[in-house]
């Protein structure tokens, strides 16, 4: 078994290197191809892992070599394939696949058609290091290069120039790419102390030696492993305040936002949490915390995602909410529920942004929702796809986010955490208004595309075919959730609820009604022509539209400062006070030398004087410190 | 093999007297010829070393001034033997990117002659042997700052020259107080270092000595406040200076103290990991800031090189394992990767014969081979896992965490702020749109460029990888050293301090 595991593993690499030879030539169609076949090969080995850990329970483990050997820090190369990252594997690799396939016909046009595919294919092989490794170094080492993939994927165009935030919200490419790179630095080095306290005090970063020692130590060192641990995870998986670069990073190619920014990557957080719940498990005070921020986001990130018009950044702020439903299920300990959200959420949100990237195509690039509508008539297929990912996203049965999502409501409600249920309550409704606003406004209505001159049309059948295995996973997912519930419980802790068959389907009731309201409020609002200009004079509109100036106040805060400061420091202190003070002993030193060159006049009467002085000040030494007295 | 590093150390030199006769047309390829042989000589020494025994070897042991214990005494250890082989490799890949036309053959035999000095700093076991290798690398440094740089290039050798002597002179008095400290209690005078490491001296003597060698090996570093005569020297010197500066002679500094201060003054050396460390946060913050303000590519890459190794000097003073052979790690990553990317900044330079940020953008459209191996550089600089720049600073800061967990974090900060200016860096030439017309034309890399480029980069990706081999015999000489301080520590807290410096499971 440890053959398909390896493979699954280094299928990624060996495209993406393959790919990487051709990375300066032309397009060459057959890299594609090779990429997207390489991905298909990792996908089969990832099932036939799942199929076989699923039947004979036994967890395949497997290790290259030694990577850092220092003291007693014994770090290999090590993978393992148990329950929780076979999972993982297969929606990584099925995801891949489908996303490699999509970008063949998305990235037709473009001149770094070869660069793209090394880069994503890097990515693929980054995130399956991340998933598959037995410690935590080697997490940290795919934390480490999704991160430097998501940097060169986000600029990937990087030669668009930088514009104002009036202009671009996210500046430009480049500058998203460094915004997101040095945003996750600061949390790897939450994520970097963590590994530090493991370490000190069980003396290994193994998952296994790790997990069986935890429960010996005082309760304060593990809640500070727990606290380390996260601050890393609200990197990667953008909770606030470190979300910022989430919305930004939609300068990247369409395929990219699909992959990394809303089914992988930023679901890595979430794994982390996770895979380290015999940690958590034992801190529930940290949970909770953890729960109330993800709570808070999940509600924070669909306010602005109700307003904005952008098409891209709508489904980014979606995604920043589902994030946080995942840290809700995560931080109350119903594990599994967090890791199905994150594999339904994986596909219904993947499905979304591949079909916004059939309408970026159609449109020519425009983003602007507004600029849409009507597109319905032309782009039938895509239509309904969106449409089936928006039911699914919204919580509607017999999608796969009712199941999954529904299940974090009912966690919530079960452990008494009414405040938190009625938070994620509020943002299910949300979700399902600002989804159908997306639908209505670019499928349906008025043909406003017509007016700016667009000629949309269909993306090519292969395209579609690409999205279509994560259209019907979007439908049918949730029904496995009992099997899926079985299989990781292997792994993780069972989550035991104790409410009445009645209450259940009562809050089941409540959370479809919001829903429903929610898609109902946006399709009658906009089939009559939507809200009036005036909402755009509300305070709270131009709040939620400017991400409540949190980007502005990052840029006063930190960014401004941190110029100033550094500006300061060299010109100021560097120059002035240090360098100066150098120059200055290094000129007394020379002065001193140049006064004292008229001893040496040469003179002899002079020097005679100069001697009989020198001798005084000698007879004067030896009268006081003479050892006889 | 018992004479390996008598001939590492004079095979450059003697090959550099005869340079003189050497035709002027043929001079680089005779000294490209001498570097690889020295190179294979170097690899010859890690391929013989015996990575188990953690003591000296292939010692070699020559009275000179027997009466005053001065010999001709060397030998390498798993601290040293790594900076040996980081020096001739150095040489030799700056050699064969040597773009320089005037008066080449001068400054090949410099070279020629730093490179003696460089192995003989690290090779030397006599403190009088390493005072004079020490200072005489200054010479070639002198000539080649003041010959070959650019407007201020006077200026800056001479005071890259009597700053960094200053501090060897107060280096000098506290070698020769040592000896007569060793005479005093043992009745015959020894400047072996070896002789020194098994001397237990008194706390206030040891805080004392352990200032004066601070000085020159601070100054050498440099290290905050001492390192301003480094933007200078890096920012008048030829690309050749810089590399060599850079990767091979900042490595002393650190290496004196790993070599001299921990095991001679561990005492001294506990009692002032605070300050020390102070100072350390410092290069690390303040110059990562003064790095990000600068205009100028190659200043950018001289303030990040005294950031880095302020986290070097952080794991050497962790007083662990994982701290200091984390360090020394990071003294031979570093070198691979500055040497790099000043390497890197002459490529351009010689192609647009300015430095300043502002007239660059949008490169790697025109230099496309140049913005990737330019990247990688910069993600080895940022210590990205799987390169060479990552093993380092985890495990000096991973070290100095069990002395304090509060100043790591402060000392962490060099994994945000470094990313910070090197990619604001990386974008302001790179990315963007190609404003300046100038740079429209700019031919890629060449074979000669790509062949120095891309050795570097297969050894960034290789020890980062796979850098155990290194770090095997780095691991078993500073366990040693550790266990040497924690014997002849005097007073209480220093012994304590090394004694629960290990991992151990706190069961509750």
């Amino acid at each position: 078994m440890e053959k398909y595991l390896y493979i699954t593993l280094f299928a990624p690499l060996v495209g993406s290197l393959f790919a990487a030879m051709f990375g300066m030539k032309p397009k060459k169609l057959f890299v594609g191809i090779v990429a997207s076949l390489l991905l298909f090969i990792s996908f089969i080995s990832a099932v036939i892992l799942l199929v076989h850990v699923a039947s004979t329970d036994e967890v395949v483990k497997a290790q290259l070599f030694d990577w850092i050997t220092v003291g007693s820090l014994n770090i290999p190369f090590g993978f393992v394939a148990d329950p929780v990252s076979t999972v993982m594997m297969v929606t990584v690799t099925l995801v891949s696949m489908l996303v490699h396939i999509y970008s063949i016909g998305y990235m037709e046009h473009d001149e770094g058609f070869n660069r793209f595919f090394s880069y994503l294919s890097a990515f693929v092989f980054s995130m399956l290091v991340l998933v598959m490794s037995d410690n935590f170094a080697g997490l940290f080492i795919g934390w480490e290069g999704v991160g430097l993939c998501s940097w060169l994927l986000i600029g990937f165009w990087y030669h668009k120039p930088d514009l104002s935030r009036d202009q671009n919200p996210s500046i430009s490419p480049a500058w998203a790419a460094n915004e997101a790179f040095i945003m996750n630095r600061i949390a790897d080095l939450g994520m970097l102390i963590g590994l530090f306290i493991i370490y000190w005090h069980i003396g290994s970063l193994q998952y296994d030696v790790v997990f069986s020692h935890v429960n010996l130590f005082d309760i304060s060192i593990i809640t500070m492993m727990g606290i380390f641990l996260f601050i890393g995870a609200m990197g990667k998986s953008a909770q606030f305040p470190l979300h910022t670069w989430l919305a930004d990073a939609m300068e990247g190619p369409t395929p990219v936002s699909a992959l990394i920014h809303a089914a992988t990557m930023v679901t890595a957080g979430v794994y982390l949490v996770v895979r380290s719940f015999p940690i958590y498990s034992q801190i529930p005070e940290i949970g909770l915390w953890i729960a109330t921020l993800g709570a808070f986001v999940a509600v924070f990130a669909a306010s602005m995602a109700l307003v904005n018009t952008d098409l891209k950044r709508i489904i980014a702020y979606s995604t920043l909410s589902q994030l946080g439903y995942m840290f809700v299920a995560a931080g109350l300990g119903a594990y599994w529920v967090a890791l199905f959200h994150l594999m339904t959420h994986a596909f219904f949100k993947a499905l979304l942004f591949l079909g916004a990237g059939n309408v970026m195509h159609a449109m020519d690039d425009e983003l602007n929702i507004f600029k849409m509508g009507g597109l319905y008539k032309v782009m039938k297929w895509t239509a309904a796809m969106m449409i089936i990912a928006s039911l699914a996203l919204a919580g509607i049965y017999p999608f796969a986010g009712f199941f999954s999502k529904d299940k974090i409501l009912e966690v919530a409600f079960d452990s008494h955490h009414y405040i938190l249920w009625f938070m994620l309550w509020v943002g299910a409704g949300m979700t399902a208004f600002y989804s159908f606003r997306l639908i209505m406004l670019v499928f349906f209505g008025e043909e406003r595309y017509k007016k700016y001159g667009f000629h949309p049309h269909e993306a090519p059948w292969y395209m579609l075919a690409a999205m279509a295995p994560l259209a019907l996973l979007a439908i049918v997912a949730g029904f496995f959730e009992h099997s899926f519930e079985e299989f990781v419980t292997t792994l993780l802790p069972e989550y035991h609820f104790h409410m009445e068959g009645i209450t259940k389907v009562a809050l089941i009731g409540l959370t479809t009604l919001i829903a429903l309201s929610g898609i109902g409020l946006a399709v009658y609002k906009y089939s009559k022509g939507g809200f009036s200009e005036k909402w755009k004079e509300n305070p709270i509109y131009k709040l939620l539209y400017n991400q409540y100036y949190i980007p502005q106040l990052y840029d006063k805060l930190f960014a401004q400062p941190y110029r100033e400061l550094s500006q300061i420091a060299w010109k100021e202190l560097d120059l002035r006070l240090v360098d100066a003070t150098v120059d200055f002993i290094a000129g007394i030193i020379y002065a001193t030398g140049f006064k004292s060159r008229v001893v040496q006049s040469g003179n002899l009467s002079k020097m005679l004087r100069w001697m009989v002085i020198g001798l005084l000040i000698l007879l004067v030494l030896v009268v006081l410190y003479s050892p006889v007295r | 093999m018992d004479y390996i590093l008598s001939l590492l150390v004079f095979f450059p030199a003697v090959a550099a007297v005869l340079g003189f006769i050497v035709d002027r047309d043929n001079i680089k390829v005779y000294a490209i010829t001498v570097a690889a042989i020295e190179f294979v000589i170097s690899l010859i020494l890690w391929m013989a070393y015996d990575p188990t025994n953690p003591g000296f070897q292939f010692t070699e042991y020559l009275p000179l001034v027997p009466a005053y214990g001065i010999n001709y005494y060397l030998g390498v250890d798993g601290i040293s033997l790594f900076l040996v082989v980081l020096s001739t490799f150095i040489t030799l890949i700056g050699f064969i990117s040597l773009t320089v036309e005037d008066n080449l053959k001068n400054m090949l035999i410099s070279l020629l002659f730093l490179e003696m000095t460089m192995v003989g700093v690290f090779v030397a076991l006599d403190a009088v042997l390493f005072y004079i290798f020490w200072e005489l690398s200054l010479v070639p440094m002198l000539y080649i700052i003041g010959y070959w740089g650019s407007e201020l290039r006077i200026y800056a050798a001479i005071k890259f020259f009597l700053y960094t002597f200053f501090g060897s002179l107060i280096m000098l008095v506290g070698m020769l107080f040592l000896a007569y400290l060793y005479y005093m209690a043992t009745g015959t005078i020894s400047f072996s270092i070896p002789d020194w490491h098994r001397l237990v001296l008194p706390f206030d003597y040891q805080v004392w000595l352990f200032l004066a060698f601070f000085l020159g090996m601070a100054i050498k570093v440099p290290m905050f406040p001492f390192h301003t005569w480094l933007p200078y020297a890096h920012g008048q010197a030829p690309t050749i200076g810089s590399v060599i500066l850079a990767a091979v002679l900042l490595k002393m500094g650190t290496y004196g103290f790993v070599r001299f201060s921990l095991p001679i003054f561990p005492d001294a050396s506990i009692a002032l990991i605070t300050p020390i460390a102070f100072l350390a946060i410092i290069m690390v913050i303040y110059t990562a800031m003064v790095a990000y303000a600068q205009e100028d590519m190659k200043q950018v890459i001289a303030y990040s090189s005294i950031s880095h190794m302020g986290v070097i000097i952080l794991g050497t003073f962790a007083m662990n394992v994982e701290g200091i052979a984390g360090s020394i790690f990071l003294m031979i990553s570093h070198g691979i990767v500055s040497g790099a990317l000043f390497m890197l900044v002459g490529n351009i330079y010689d192609r647009r014969h300015t430095k300043l940020l502002s007239e660059f953008g949008g490169l790697a459209k025109v230099m496309p081979k140049y913005a990737t191996i330019f990247g990688i550089m910069v993600m080895a600089s940022v210590g990205l896992p799987l390169t060479i720049g990552f093993v380092g600073e985890f495990l000096s800061l991973m070290g100095f965490y069990k002395i304090s967990p509060s100043m790591t974090f402060l000392g962490g900060m060099s994994i945000i702020l470094g990313a910070v200016y090197m990619l604001r860096l990386y974008k302001t030439t790179f990315f963007g749109p190609l404003t300046n017309e100038k740079n429209r034309n700019l031919p890629d890399l060449d074979g000669k460029e790509l062949t120095s480029l891309i050795a570097l980069t297969a050894v960034v990706i290789w020890l980062g990888i796979n850098p155990n081999p290194v770090l095997k015999p780095i691991n078993n000489s500073v366990e040693s050293m550790l266990e040497l301080m924690e014997k002849k520590a005097v007073t209480k807290e220093a012994r304590e301090l090394l004694h629960a410096n290990t991992v151990k499971l706190e069961a509750k």
